[in-house]
């Protein structure tokens, strides 16, 4: 398994703590995790690497691609917490380095 | 720049008597004052004794509600009067909230607005809290509790007529707020130096003075926890983090936290920038544009980010941060 999939393991498990939800992560041998909380099963694998995505999500048999983890877990979050309404992000514009 | 200091805490907690021992102070002869009252007759501004065309009075509502707008057109006119010379040209503004404001949509004015963002800079959050009613209010008003939070600086008034203080309130304020110092004000005297010593904007330097608020939080919050649900730690990485991932990171958080990420200060080591740490400044969903140290402050360039948060796991925070700067590394592999 590769870095990035320890690190999606984690975090999803966090965010289940996180989000008050009481379920499970899992790794498959193929290198995706499964999140079992409730009626839910949700897959997160990497993408074909012929797809401009990075992750598929699989939704109770639903495939949706995913661009990046923020993706991930947005899609992750409204699957499982149908309440959770996203709070709009007001980063003010800044430079990445220094100018 | 012009600092603003926002100055609050629980009604009755002591706020325009400090204020007004400060403007006795020569050091504050060119300070502004805002304050807000809530209700129909306002009476703290009569209780300040200042030059009455440097104090306004916002009496329609709570500051941070219903008249927020009128804090930014305020502070409009106030910056347009020293501009024309109508007023001294005051060189530090106070902000006095009412008692029941929640200060966090004040600084979110103050960091968002953009005419006054370049001109006016946040130079702290100074609470009072009443050192013979504290405790009780803690328990019933779930705003103070956010006022001593988000505080840089707690200063315990009526300590006169509260005797020694009990260990277990000590403790409950550094479990609220392990950072900001605990200060005690007599009668509403205290060294106005110790209200800005640790400020959040450093004049001389022309930089964020993050050295005051980077001391690591108490490591067990259990008793804050249990009882208000707000918890304050720091996370700290010796890694660099990539800037895009930082802004992920930021935004994720804000995206899925919002009123319960109640502060966010930080410095961080930006792989882009080695030489140059940033300074991250975050208020609930807004965040401040970081701000670019001209150097290390320390031989420590680990990044440290302290949160203020409700019922924010810290090991999400970690794992979060941790998971996204793996990925933008990964993605910048592959295109490198």
């Amino acid at each position: 398994m590769s870095a990035i999939p320890e690190n999606l393991h984690e975090l999803m498990a966090q965010s289940l703590a996180a989000w008050r939800l009481t379920g499970s992560v899992r790794g498959t041998s193929d290198g995706a995790i499964v999140v079992t909380c409730g009626p839910h099963n949700i897959r997160i694998g990497p993408a074909p690497s012929d797809l401009p995505f990075r992750w598929i999500v699989i939704v109770d048999s639903r495939s949706r691609p995913a661009i990046s983890l923020v993706a991930v877990l947005r899609m992750v979050r409204a699957a499982l917490d149908p309440g959770y309404a996203a709070m709009r992000a007001r980063i003010a514009p800044f430079p990445l380095v220094p100018t | 720049m012009i600092e603003a200091l926002v100055l609050t805490g629980f009604l009755g907690s002591g706020k325009t008597t400090l204020l007004g021992h400060l403007l006795h102070q020569p050091g504050f002869s060119r300070t502004a004052v805002i304050i807000n009252e809530f209700g129909e007759i306002g009476l703290d501004h009569d209780l300040v004794e200042a030059s009455e065309e440097s104090v306004i009075a916002l009496q329609t509502g709570c500051l941070c509600c219903k008249i927020r707008n009128d804090l930014a057109t305020t502070l409009h006119e106030l910056l347009r009067r020293r501009d024309d010379g109508s007023i001294t040209a005051f060189t530090r503004v106070v902000i006095e909230t009412s008692g029941l404001a929640d200060p966090a949509p004040i600084l979110q004015t103050l960091m968002t607005d953009s005419l006054i963002a370049g001109r006016i800079v946040l130079a702290g959050v100074v609470t009072t809290i009443d050192a013979v009613n504290g405790a009780a209010t803690f328990d019933r008003e779930e705003i103070s509790v956010k006022q001593a939070a988000v505080a840089d600086r707690l200063v315990l008034t009526k300590t006169d007529l509260a005797g020694p203080l009990p260990p277990s309130f000590t403790r409950r304020l550094r479990a609220l707020n392990a950072t900001a110092p605990l200060l005690a004000a007599q009668r509403g005297q205290i060294d106005p130096a110790c209200l800005f010593g640790a400020r959040l904007y450093d004049p001389l330097t022309k930089s964020l003075d993050v050295r005051s608020w980077l001391r690591e939080p108490a490591a067990s919050h259990e008793h804050a926890s249990q009882r208000h649900g707000v918890d304050a730690y720091a996370i700290v990485r010796d890694d660099p983090i990539r800037a895009v991932a930082l802004t992920l990171f930021l935004e994720t958080l804000c995206e899925h936290c919002g009123a319960d990420l109640l502060r966010l200060k930080g410095i961080v080591n930006i792989l882009e920038s080695p030489d140059r740490p940033a300074v991250i400044h975050g208020v609930q969903h807004v965040f401040h544009q970081p701000s670019w140290l001209e150097r290390w402050p320390s031989a420590d360039r680990r990044s440290r980010i302290v949160l203020i948060t409700r019922g924010v796991p810290r090991g999400w925070v970690e794992a979060l941060l941790a998971a996204l700067d793996a990925e933008v590394a990964a993605v910048s592999a592959k295109l490198s």
